[in-house]
């Protein structure tokens, strides 16, 4: 628990999703999905600051791995270590990307992927405005679930009537996402970004010695399960 | 009017365009809502997007950012977080990246109306400042502080014709136009709002004991805790209406919310304590009107609006009676995103109120209303505390109706 993934290259975050991803291929038996989950617990353990989001990652990562262990299982002859190496096949794929996307800093991010890896300004400005605007929905989600208990439409404790609930509040969440968005895009224009077809960036997008080292972590990493599967 | 002279007509927003908009040098536009202009987490990086888009360099973009900084006069560093700022400061910020533009016309949409006094006179001196030898057009509901500052004054009926257009003498000098709020004119009379459609069955008195909250803004880059209240002892009565007033950020929302058991308490006791009422038991005894009328629809039909809270208590609401008296009576059968601000807010207030619950909670019910939809909103206060409801509002209207009035600055009650 260092706090070290806040301060890490927003590339390098990436790489370790894309590696993992990658390297998900690699998982052909239970001992290389273990090792190479655990590999990534061990790493995430030594880099965030709190352990309650990558955990919840976790939770909702294994939803998704459960339900293929017991699809593999159900269809795939009842073979048990099939189904459990196809589960853990998901969560290496899925988890450790979730976790680091989570700890993107969208302006060093949009930096980054404008001057390192150059993709068009326009689109990354947007991109990062965006991500920027996120948090504000979970506010607006908080709202939105005030005025409903107030006007008798809250959650209750049936199950199809929270589900009724949580549909209508997303699609009013949706709403007022896109009328904020169009009243981003507005204000955004009115700041010269309706016109801007060579932006520049106020910040360098430097690379330092601790993430050149993190992105050999993240390399490392996505070999785990290849160096294991080949030996 | 002012999108069309952004350029956003037909492009952002949908809808035929007909006639030429014409436009000469560089337009800045200031937002209502300043939140609405944020694209960074950082002040600097904030007011930085501006000169980036105009592709400068380095050295000229930081330059600017300083400078603008300075001409609003938010002295913050670079590095300070943008979430941490307060609405005026917030308003300024969106100023100053404005000013990072150098533009020739300066357009401001009602860029005081979310503000209190004191902040939104802070605003309108920095947008005086740097207005200068610049075009500048505002628009505006209270148009009162800005009439020494302009030359001219334009007033607009439904569907945006031009009803009137004179220098401001001249305005001054003819017959108020309908619905605006003229300088001089006696304050609007709260319409009459009949008993029967805001008589509660019963009504108890709301207090808070020793209430602290405390909030956490969060994002997994870091969490900011901000003390909204801290100690408040706070009593509603039935037959009276409380007014919450302060600066913007001193916790008039929170208290409300806490009241109404919206808001868990951090600590302190609350009563009645409605923090676990089922949702059907808290929308029987309370009424709960936010700010931002859209967040309350939950249907897709005006008077099905009006009338779902009512069907979900087991109430009758005679919801003609409340829409013709709200003058929204045309609008029956309309989608209820797709009213003015004003309608809206009316809407908003008959949705909440109608079930004529014993407790009547607004959040800032007044904020950018024309005369006419105030006298609705104020009216409806009124009536339901003299019918014997217990009515608490957050407001920095001076004009707001009130019994009792309850000071908070910086979450403590200070009168």
């Amino acid at each position: 628990m260092t706090g070290a993934v806040l301060r890490v290259n927003p590339l390098v975050l990436l790489a370790v999703g894309l590696g993992s991803l990658l390297g998900s291929f690699a998982v052909r038996d239970l001992t290389t999905g273990l090792v190479t989950l655990a590999a990534y617990a061990l790493a995430v353990v030594l880099t965030v600051p709190s352990w309650r989001y990558p955990l919840l990652c976790l939770l909702f990562c294994s939803i998704a791995a459960a339900s293929v262990v017991w699809s593999t299982w159900r269809l795939g002859g009842h073979d048990e270590a099939k189904a459990f190496t196809a589960g853990l096949r998901i969560l290496v794929l899925a988890w450790p990307g979730s976790v680091a996307a989570g700890y993107v800093d969208p302006a060093r991010l949009g930096d980054h992927l404008a001057q390192s890896l150059h993709l068009p300004g326009r689109f990354v400005a947007a991109f990062s405005a965006a991500l920027q605007r996120f948090w504000s929905l979970v506010r607006e989600w908080q709202e939105l679930e005030r005025v409903r208990r107030a006007r008798g439409v809250g959650p209750s404790r049936s199950p199809l009537a929270t589900l009724r609930y949580a549909a209508g509040a997303a699609f009013a969440l949706l709403v007022q996402a896109m009328r904020g968005a169009s009243r981003a895009s507005v204000a955004m224009d009115a700041r010269g970004f309706a016109d801007a077809h060579h932006r520049t960036w106020a910040e360098p997008a430097t690379w330092t010695r601790a993430d050149v080292a993190g992105l050999a972590v993240a390399t490392g990493l996505a070999l785990v399960p290849l160096v294991l599967h080949l030996t | 009017m002012l999108h069309a002279l952004v350029g956003a007509l037909g492009s952002t927003y949908a809808g035929d365009l007909s006639g030429e908009v014409e436009v000469d040098g560089r337009v800045g536009l200031l937002v209502q809502n300043p939140e609405d202009a944020l694209v960074a987490a950082h002040v600097g990086r904030d007011v930085a997007f501006g000169p980036e888009n105009l592709g400068l360099g380095r050295d000229e973009t930081w330059a600017r950012v300083d400078a603008a900084l300075t001409a609003v006069g938010l002295d913050v560093d670079r590095e300070h977080l943008t979430v941490a700022l307060s609405g005026g400061e917030k308003q300024r910020l969106a100023l100053a990246g404005q000013v990072a533009l150098r533009p020739d016309v300066l357009l401001l949409d009602e860029p005081t109306s979310m503000l209190d006094d004191a902040s939104a006179a802070r605003v309108r001196d920095a947008v005086l400042a740097v207005a200068r030898d610049r075009t500048l057009l505002v628009v505006e509901h209270r148009l009162e502080p800005w009439l020494p500052h302009v030359d001219r004054v334009v007033v607009l009926g439904p569907g945006a014709v031009v009803v009137q257009d004179t220098d401001v003498a001249g305005f001054l000098a003819g017959p108020p136009p309908d619905g605006v709020w003229f300088p001089g004119l006696p304050d609007p009379e709260p319409v009459p709002v009949p008993a029967p459609l805001v008589e509660p069955a019963s009504s108890a008195v709301h207090a808070l004991a020793g209430v602290d909250v405390v909030l956490r803004a969060r994002t997994l880059r870091g969490s900011q805790l901000t003390q909204a209240l801290s100690g408040v002892d706070l009593a509603v009565r039935p037959g009276e209406v409380a007014a919450l007033v302060g600066p913007s950020g001193s916790g008039k929302s929170t208290a409300l919310g806490v009241l109404g058991g919206l808001v868990r308490p951090t600590s302190g006791t609350v009563t009645p304590d409605l923090r676990r009422a089922r949702t059907r038991e808290l929308a029987a005894l309370v009424g709960w009107v936010p700010q931002n009328p859209e967040h309350g629809f939950v249907t897709t039909r005006v008077a099905d609006e009006v009338g779902r809270t009512s069907e979900r208590v087991g109430r009758t609401v005679d919801v003609d009676a409340v829409l013709e008296l709200l003058g929204l009576a045309h609008l029956r059968e309309a989608n209820p995103y797709r009213l003015s601000g004003g309608e809206q807010r009316r809407l908003a207030l008959a949705a909440a109120l109608a079930h004529r619950p014993g407790t009547v909670l607004l959040d800032e019910p007044t904020v950018g209303q024309d005369r006419g939809t105030w006298s609705a909103v104020a009216g409806w206060v009124r009536a339901a505390a003299d019918a014997g409801a217990t009515v608490a509002l957050s407001t920095h209207d001076d004009l707001a109706p009130r019994d009792v009035e309850v000071r908070l600055d910086d979450g403590r009650v200070v009168a």
